[in-house]
């Protein structure tokens, strides 16, 4: 399921995404959209720490779960604030609307290989 | 378990899946990081050069305590392990437990409930009252949906693990 050709398409998108985000900053002498990679790039975090702190098969065992619980609220947290911090920052004129618009898709290609890139080598990571 | 039912229609399955359950986790985390930010937005948008109110109106630390209400509240309650709720009639409970367990949830839907009805009151008191104009409104309007969207994200929370413990026994049987 995924080869090389995966692998190409990935990096070509996070590249793209890399860019978009640097030239929204870059092109409008603000560097305030950077924190929209930083956001992306923490986001798939807590998933993994507290998948790790937990055992989700255990049934009987109801504490473990409340860790896992509250990674995926961290991780839903972090992926609204990637695209509600160029938001904020453009209602209130710190960024123009444009780099706003660029740096949200920027973040949200990164943020989808980051996704699809895990979902794709998981396999090759249990062994 | 089917013939005790009292509705026509019956529950849909997925009600009870384990994805429905992590989707309403993940909502829960979006919708909390959503009111959070309004809360934010008001307060960089009250520094910013878009606030064009004249004299000057800004966020103080009364703009902040509604939206800490709504926060602790959410934490108290989600803190609580829901099968304690009903655990007086069983032995390994302990004494009281189920009692405390109330009490606790209590005061985590005081502060939460507490937590809207101060954003209202802060609304009416500090904006409506004096008679401002929606640019400068804006900074009281705000905190209402923050605190609205912290109270939502709190519901979808406390569904989705009740659907878990549901789910967890239908497993057991």
């Amino acid at each position: 399921m995924a080869g090389l050709k995966t692998i190409i398409a990935l990096s070509f998108v996070l590249a793209i995404g890399f860019l978009l985000v640097i030239l929204s900053s870059a092109l409008f002498k603000s560097y305030l959209t950077l924190l929209v990679v930083a956001t992306y790039v923490i986001a798939p975090l807590p998933n993994w720490i507290c998948g790790r702190a937990a055992n989700p098969d255990d049934f009987m065992e109801s504490s473990g779960s409340g860790v896992v619980d509250f990674g995926r609220f961290l991780t839903g947290f972090f992926v609204v604030m990637g695209i509600a911090l160029p938001v904020l920052l453009w209602h209130s004129a710190k960024i123009a609307g444009g780099a706003a618009v660029m740096s949200i898709v920027g973040g949200l290609l990164i943020y989808g290989t980051i996704i699809s890139f895990t979902l794709f080598f998981q396999e090759e990571q249990e062994f | 378990m089917s013939s005790h039912r009292l509705f026509r229609f019956p529950k849909p399955a997925w009600i009870n899946s384990a994805n429905t359950r992590t989707a309403g986790v993940y909502t829960a985390g979006a919708l909390f990081s959503l009111g959070f930010y309004i809360l934010i937005d008001c307060a960089v948008w009250s520094g910013s050069a878009m606030n064009p109110s004249d004299p000057p109106v800004h966020i103080t630390f009364v703009d902040w305590i509604p939206g800490i209400c709504s926060a602790l509240g959410m934490l108290v309650i989600n803190s609580i392990d829901k099968s304690r709720l009903s655990a007086d009639s069983f032995s390994y409970s302990g004494n009281g437990v189920a009692w405390k367990a109330r009490l606790v949830l209590f005061l985590g839907f005081a502060l939460l409930a507490g937590g809207l009805a101060g954003s209202v009151t802060v609304l009416v008191l500090k904006y409506v009252v004096k008679e401002y104009v929606w640019p400068t409104l804006w900074m009281g309007v705000g905190n209402v949906v923050a605190n609205g969207l912290v109270m939502l994200s709190s519901a979808v929370l406390w569904v989705a693990q009740n659907m878990e413990d549901e789910y967890t026994y239908n497993l057991a049987l």
